[in-house]
């Protein structure tokens, strides 16, 4: 694991690599991705982190960014993905702190792919603005944000998917998904589709729901408590988010660090 | 010894009483079959018991091993060995149900069960009662057939052991061969733990299988007729007529039935003035 304390610029080895962020200081950092890489990002601490992402045509990167801050966490990232790159960024955001992210993915070049996923367990206030846009013909861009949100968590999901005139044949698609558990949480997600070609492709699908009493009632009976079930419940809700990433050790990382911190704080 | 002792038992729902004072008593390694036409409070009964939160209990009491059931949330009763096979059993998209049963089993334990263990008790289970291997590995009833779901339910019990089994109806939506089966396991399981069982069911054949030594009728809210499985036979044949007429009582359905009815056609205005003149 390759600690991050102070700003660098790194450039990944093929293969799977992992960082630790935990600096005091504000950081800025950028990543050049020359070969297929995976990368696990695992945020331990820092204030407000700036990450510019270069994926070179042709490779293929696949990215976990794990927030474990027990601090609030101000992101900004942006993610240039060149003709025939292929980006998956998957956000693992079920830590008790508040966070503040903004993405910027731009699909550059011709047949470029870009998905970005999150899992979130929401205890606090988790603020996300997420913007993928399809700059050049037969790109393909794709969100999808699952969200469990429990006691005293807000919830807010801005997902503005944009294909620029001119870029054909481009798809632009995003699903949006959250459970809430309690009365009088907000949970607000505002999806977005700008399109300004006519030949192209877009979708966007969202629910917000509630947890059925019928349904915990059913599992409570069996001897499981409240907190028990909240955590099951959230389990299932949020693990689809794992088959986003292509690398295995990847989708056991995220799998792993999900079910720790969940049954953490469902039974807080 | 666990008996289950129930006290002027009243529950409403929705503000509307469906139980109106019920009094019974079940003890270890007793069969109860609980009859009555539909709509009478047969299903409350077993959810009131079993703690549903829709259900609720405005008098009388409940105690099962000595212990206030009312005062305790429905997690601890089922710890205590409560147990209910519900009628129409929840899906749970997400939660595999070897997750499920892994959770439950280890909260009546002080040690987490043996990975190893708990898959071979898994198997043998899912074996007993004739199910698809895949089981363990898929969503909780998520798309089960109705048959799969009751047979799931007694999956559960078996994996759990309880000492109060209450069965809602579990006969409905099994075929012949299922039906079997599950009464097996039930009996297997009974010859085993000498656990009592509360069963309702409309039909003779599954009371045949399991053979209560006590039958009860729940008519409107309340326990009217006890006896031997003799009572289960005779309403198989006969209906409940004959109990209407011998205890002289009215099913809370047919009670209903004798609100004043408008037909279409019938002038309300008219129907209300002639009442009146009438008094």
């Amino acid at each position: 694991m390759i600690p991050i304390h102070v700003n660098q610029d790194f450039l990944p080895d093929e293969g799977y690599t992992a960082y630790e962020i935990d600096s005091e200081r504000n950081l800025d950092l950028s990543f050049r991705f020359e070969k297929d890489c995976d990368v696990f990002i695992r945020l331990v601490r820092a204030k407000n982190v700036r990450i510019r992402m270069f994926v070179n045509e042709g490779v293929r990167v696949g990215i976990l960014l794990w927030n474990n801050s027990e601090e609030k966490t101000v992101m900004d990232e942006t993610y240039e993905v060149m003709k025939d790159a292929d980006l998956v960024v998957a956000y693992g955001e079920c830590n008790n702190a508040e966070t503040k992210r903004n993405t910027y993915v731009a699909l550059r070049g011709n047949h470029a792919h870009a998905l970005v996923s999150s899992a979130s367990l929401v205890s606090v206030r988790k603020d996300y603005h997420i913007d993928v846009v399809n700059f050049a013909p037969h790109t393909y861009g794709d969100m999808k944000n699952y969200a469990v949100v429990l006691k005293d968590g807000t919830l807010m999901i801005d997902a503005v998917g944009k294909i620029v005139k001119g870029a054909k044949r481009s798809e632009s698609h995003q699903t949006s998904r959250a459970l809430c558990f309690e009365d009088g949480q907000k949970s607000t997600i505002l999806p977005e589709l700008l399109i300004d070609e006519n030949d192209v492709q877009a979708s966007h699908a969202m629910s917000i729901g509630r947890m059925d009493e019928d349904q915990l009632y059913y599992m409570m009976s069996r001897g499981l408590t409240l907190a028990q079930c909240t955590s099951l419940i959230a389990t299932g809700y949020l693990m689809p988010i794992t088959d986003t990433l292509p690398n295995e050790e990847l989708k056991a990382s995220l799998k792993q660090e999900m079910e720790r911190k969940i049954e953490e704080l469902c039974s807080m | 010894m666990k008996s289950l002792v129930i006290k002027d038992l009243h529950v409403s729902v929705e503000g509307k009483e469906i139980l109106k004072g019920l009094n019974l008593t079940v003890n270890e390694n007793e069969v109860h079959a609980l009859m009555g036409p539909n709509g009478n409070g047969k299903s409350t009964l077993l959810a009131a018991i079993m703690g549903d939160p829709k259900y609720e209990v405005t008098g009388g009491s409940i105690e099962y091993d000595g212990k206030n059931l009312l005062e305790m949330p429905v997690n601890e009763r089922s710890v205590a060995g409560v147990f209910l096979a519900m009628q129409y059993p929840q899906e749970i998209p997400g939660v595999t149900n070897s997750d499920f049963l892994r959770a439950a089993i280890n909260v009546r334990r002080e040690t987490p069960i043996s990975l190893f263990s708990f898959i071979k008790s898994m198997e043998k289970t899912i074996n007993d009662l004739q199910m698809k291997e895949d089981l363990a590995h898929r969503f909780l009833n998520e798309g089960f057939s109705g048959g799969e779901k009751k047979r799931n339910e007694i999956v559960q019990m078996e994996m759990l052991r309880p000492s109060l089994s209450m069965l809602d109806e579990i006969d409905s939506g099994l075929d012949v061969d299922a039906l079997h089966v599950v009464a097996d396991e039930l009996n297997n399981l009974r010859k085993e733990t000498g656990m009592s069982v509360i069963a309702v069911s409309h039909y003779e054949r599954f009371y045949e299988l399991i053979q209560p030594e006590f039958t009860h009728v729940l008519i409107d809210g309340r326990i009217v007729v006890s006896g031997g499985p003799e009572i289960a036979a005779k309403i198989d044949q006969e209906g409940y007529d004959w109990i209407y007429k011998e205890y002289n009582v009215q099913p809370a359905s047919k009670a209903e039935e004798k609100r004043p009815s408008l037909s279409i056609g019938a002038c309300a205005v008219r129907e209300s003035v002639k009442g009146q003149t009438r008094q």
